[in-house]
């Protein structure tokens, strides 16, 4: 396809820099996909990546990508030139979706050496037909470009298309108490918390946001709500309850033709009713009639376009919620293998600033010495500080890996026929980026778990009478060198007794062991287990389990935990425990012979010196320790790795109690040195896989040490 | 490989018990001073074991013990060469260098064979090459790394791989 331009360079430079604006552009829509409509900014700014990856596309003679952008553009820009009104927000976020899944597919076969080969043609046609669709809507406006007409009926916009199915119409008339203040912040509270029930809504007066002066109005007159919503009156009545500060609440349904025609009808109506004479009324109706057919008409007058977009209840159909911009960050990529090598040098930096400043030299009597240590407390500083800044370039913000989670949630929920939000909680949380890469994979099966099998459908909810909505919430931290991560669902929850029955018919159960005995926790564990739910009896259950010994597996490789927390009936917390970096490990040191090692802080238990009666020796040669009763395996590291000079009376050396998921394993060194954050190595490659050795490191001194690596030593 | 190039034909000396071996310099990294050596368990006996070379963790091959010579206690003049070879970077522990020789590949003889397959040394060796009066034996650094097996299936494999270049 374009051969003589694929230079490895420029594929590289088109693909990183496509895959930053693909992701850019996911984050806005996915920011934006609960609003009515996409905000002003957010319009120009897929605009404008559809732009760049169209152009940078062609240069590279990727055609379908190319076309498909473009198609996107087109969209794009018609909606930001012609502001059409009756846009299927939905609908526009899920062609964005599927562009931007398209040309990410492509570029993945780009970036593993294919072509970009994929066809576009339907996903060109299906925009095709979008776009023919909101111009015909909008078509008379799209004539003579008519920003004007948005000004002229502002209620009309969000119905059209959808109209029919289920949905009710309701008129909610809210009297307030005139001695609160602010009435127009609890009016919008009212709006906010209707808006999680609504289809559409309207309400009057628009500007209680912007204008605090309709706090006064809506004391004086109420405060007028249209809804469009499949929830019933009294689901309404739910949300909308009176109190001190809410005196009435009215609650009307009405007719989708009274929806349409908005305040303005009602309006008319009370003239109706109250005091016009049928004259004025169809006076009134004519006006009103000869206004909507004239306006489309009306020519478009300079100034017009910037009144529209600063009309004061525009903000209402847009994501309110959504935080003002911060300054965008500058960024640069570096090669990885650069920040590896930068992080090698620092860190022999800080051993060769050691070697001087203990260097032997110095230690001559009646030295002064006052200004060199002075000046080498400064060195000391700066180098600690060259080392913070150089881990912590190392991390990242888990907020593009949510992000794909509240994708999952948008799609699933779509797919399911499930209503549920998706909350995130500490997605700046940062985290090596290694890390980063292993962690998403076992979150979004986590996530999907929970939307297919944990949620409920809505019906369930419904009958088993969950007053709350279906919610999935992710959720980050850091605590003490480690990142917790949570996916927690507020579904029907892990069923006890289906686990036990599956475990007794898998033979997982201890024998002698009362199932009673069992707890949660353990109970939860078992899906956990490899094909624990390959069976298809169970069916309410089959996947549950599926891919769940994957999860720890994974999580496993990378030094994490899984832990399962349910309530039934009220949900399950899936809790991650992840450690920071696999870069830099807190170890504690040891000797053996004239070697070093290096074990783990997290899996050491305890240090204890024994003697030589606690020793069990066994006819095979094995030996075990007992200590407090409890009876472990010894591992002697000299004799396991055949060194030499090393320490052979159990009394002159330490014991090292290594704990693994519940298995214990003595190791026997000569001494311990201490406990320091080492920056972990692989073993290089020439060198053979040794057994219970995971990596090697440089010590303060310069020295070489091995680490150890638990779960390896408790295979032997 | 271009004509132009400033490699070509360099070889780098050294010296191992009685007899100069030759390695060629696109292969060498550096050459560094003998450093403390940190033991790794389970290895062949000529891996020394691994060295910090400036943050990073290389292992050591001590070359006599991989000729099968008898080993002698390192010194002052006892170096390490440091190769790179398919992304790999060893040190080979050496006696003594010698010199940076140029040997155009006219004067390079392939290595004899006369059924002396006993001869250690020899499996490791590409090619005889001709300084003057002197002979080196040149070096195939791929028979060098690999296995003992691994040297034998590799020199079906690497034989026109001799060309390859470094950076």
């Amino acid at each position: 396809m374009a051969d003589d331009f694929n230079t490895g360079d420029m594929l590289s430079v088109y693909l990183f820099e496509n895959q930053q604006l693909l992701e850019n552009l996911q984050n806005i829509v996915m920011e934006q996909k609960d609003a009515d409509g996409f905000d002003e900014d957010s319009i120009n700014e897929i605009f404008r990546t559809m732009h760049t990856i169209k152009g940078s596309s062609g240069i590279m003679m990727f055609d379908e990508i190319t076309k498909v952008s473009h198609k996107l553009e087109d969209v794009f820009y018609f909606i930001r030139e012609s502001h059409p009104t009756t846009v299927p927000h939905v609908e526009l976020v899920e062609h964005v979706l599927d562009v931007s899944d398209f040309i990410m597919a492509e570029m993945d076969k780009l970036s593993d050496g294919g072509d970009a080969d994929g066809d576009a043609t339907e996903l060109v046609a299906s925009l095709d037909a979008f776009l023919q669709k909101i111009k015909g809507e909008n078509g008379a406006k799209e004539a003579d470009t008519k920003p004007v007409q948005k000004e002229e009926t502002p209620k009309q916009f969000y119905i059209a298309p959808e109209t029919g199915g289920n949905s009710h119409f309701f008129r909610i008339y809210l009297t307030y108490n005139p001695e609160i203040q602010m009435a127009s912040m609890h009016a919008y509270k009212t709006v906010f918390a209707l808006k999680k029930i609504a289809k559409d809504i309207l309400y009057s007066p628009e500007d209680i946001l912007t204008n605090e002066a309709t706090s006064d109005e809506i004391v004086k007159d109420g405060f007028n709500i249209l809804i469009k919503t499949d929830a019933t009156e009294e689901d309404i009545r739910e949300i909308v309850q009176p109190g001190y500060d809410l005196t009435k609440v009215e609650v009307y349904e009405c007719t989708a033709q009274e929806f349409q025609l908005g305040f303005e009808a009602e309006e008319a109506q009370i003239l109706i009713d109250l005091d016009s004479s049928v004259e004025e009324i169809e006076k009134r109706a004519d006006a009103k009639e000869g206004q909507t057919d004239t306006a489309p008409k009306k020519k478009i007058a300079p100034g017009d376009f910037v009144i529209a977009s600063k009309e004061p209840g525009k903000g209402k159909n847009l994501a309110k919620e959504r935080p003002a911009k911060k300054d965008k960050a500058s960024f640069i990529s570096v090669d990885i293998a650069k920040m590896d090598q930068l992080m090698d040098l620092i860190g022999e930096l800080v051993i060769s600033q050691s070697v001087v400043l203990q260097n032997p030299d110095l230690k001559v009597p009646g030295l002064n010495l006052d200004n060199f240590n002075k000046a080498a407390g400064q060195m000391k500083k700066i180098s600690t500080d060259l080392q913070n800044v150089i881990m912590s370039m190392r991390m990242v913000p888990l907020t593009n890996t949510f992000q794909k989670m509240n994708r999952i949630v948008f799609e699933m929920s779509r797919k399911l026929g499930k209503d549920v939000t998706f909350e995130m909680i500490g997605d700046t949380t940062e985290v090596d980026k290694n890390i980063i890469e292993h962690i998403s994979d076992p979150l979004m099966h986590l996530v999907r778990n929970s939307m297919d099998h944990g949620i409920e459908t809505n019906e369930e909810r419904l009958a088993s009478s969950k007053q709350e909505k279906a919610k999935v919430t992710l959720s980050a931290k850091t605590e003490s060198g480690k990142v917790w991560i949570s996916v927690a669902d507020n579904g029907k929850g892990l069923d006890r007794g289906q686990i036990m029955a599956k475990a007794r018919q898998q033979g997982l159960l201890e024998p002698g062991r009362s199932e009673s005995s069992y707890t949660d926790k353990e109970v939860y564990q078992f899906i956990t287990l490899p094909g624990f739910s390959t069976n298809k009896k169970v069916t309410e259950f089959s996947g549950r389990g599926v891919g769940m010994d994957v999860v720890v597996s994974n999580l496993q490789k990378i030094g994490g935990t899984l832990e399962i927390d349910s309530v039934p009936g009220q949900g399950s917390t899936m809790n991650l425990k992840i450690p920071l970096t696999l870069a830099i490990i807190d170890g504690i040191v040891m000797d053996v012979g004239d070697s070093s090692f290096v074990m783990e802080t997290g899996a050491v238990r305890e240090f204890v010196h024994v003697t030589e009666d606690m020793l069990i020796h066994e006819p095979d040669g094995r030996e075990s320790v007992m200590i407090r009763g409890a009876c472990y395996p010894v591992i002697r590291l000299g004799d396991f790795y055949e060194l030499h000079d090393y320490e052979t009376k159990i009394a002159n050396g330490m014991m090292v109690l290594v704990e693994i998921e519940k298995n214990v394993v003595c190791l026997f060194v000569d001494r311990l040195v201490g406990k320091q954050e080492i920056v972990v190595k692989p073993i290089p490659k020439y060198i053979k896989k040794v057994k219970g050795l995971s990596g090697c490191t440089q010590l303060g001194d310069g020295s070489i040490a091995l680490i150890l690596d638990a779960a390896g030593l408790m295979e032997y | 490989m271009s004509e132009f190039d400033t490699q070509k034909d360099k070889y780098v000396t050294f010296q191992s018990g009685s007899e100069y071996f030759g390695l060629k310099i696109e292969y060498v990294n550096e050459i560094i001073v003998f450093q403390e050596i940190t033991e790794i368990p389970e290895s062949p006996e000529y891996v020394k074991g691994l060295i910090n070379l400036r943050g990073k963790i290389i292992p050591v091959v001590d070359v006599r013990l991989r000729f099968h010579q008898e080993p002698i206690p390192y010194t002052d003049r006892t170096c390490i060469i440091v190769i790179r070879y398919e992304q790999m970077v060893v040190g080979l522990i050496v006696e003594k260098i010698a010199e940076v020789v140029e040997i155009p590949a006219e004067n390079i003889l392939p290595s004899p064979s006369i059924g002396k397959n006993d001869n250690a040394k020899s499996r490791f060796v590409s090619g005889i090459g001709k300084v003057g009066n002197d002979v080196k034996l040149l070096l195939d650094p791929a028979k060098l790394l690999g296995d003992e097996e691994a040297a034998l299936v590799g020199h079906l494999n690497n034989e026109d791989e001799s060309e390859e270049g470094e950076e």
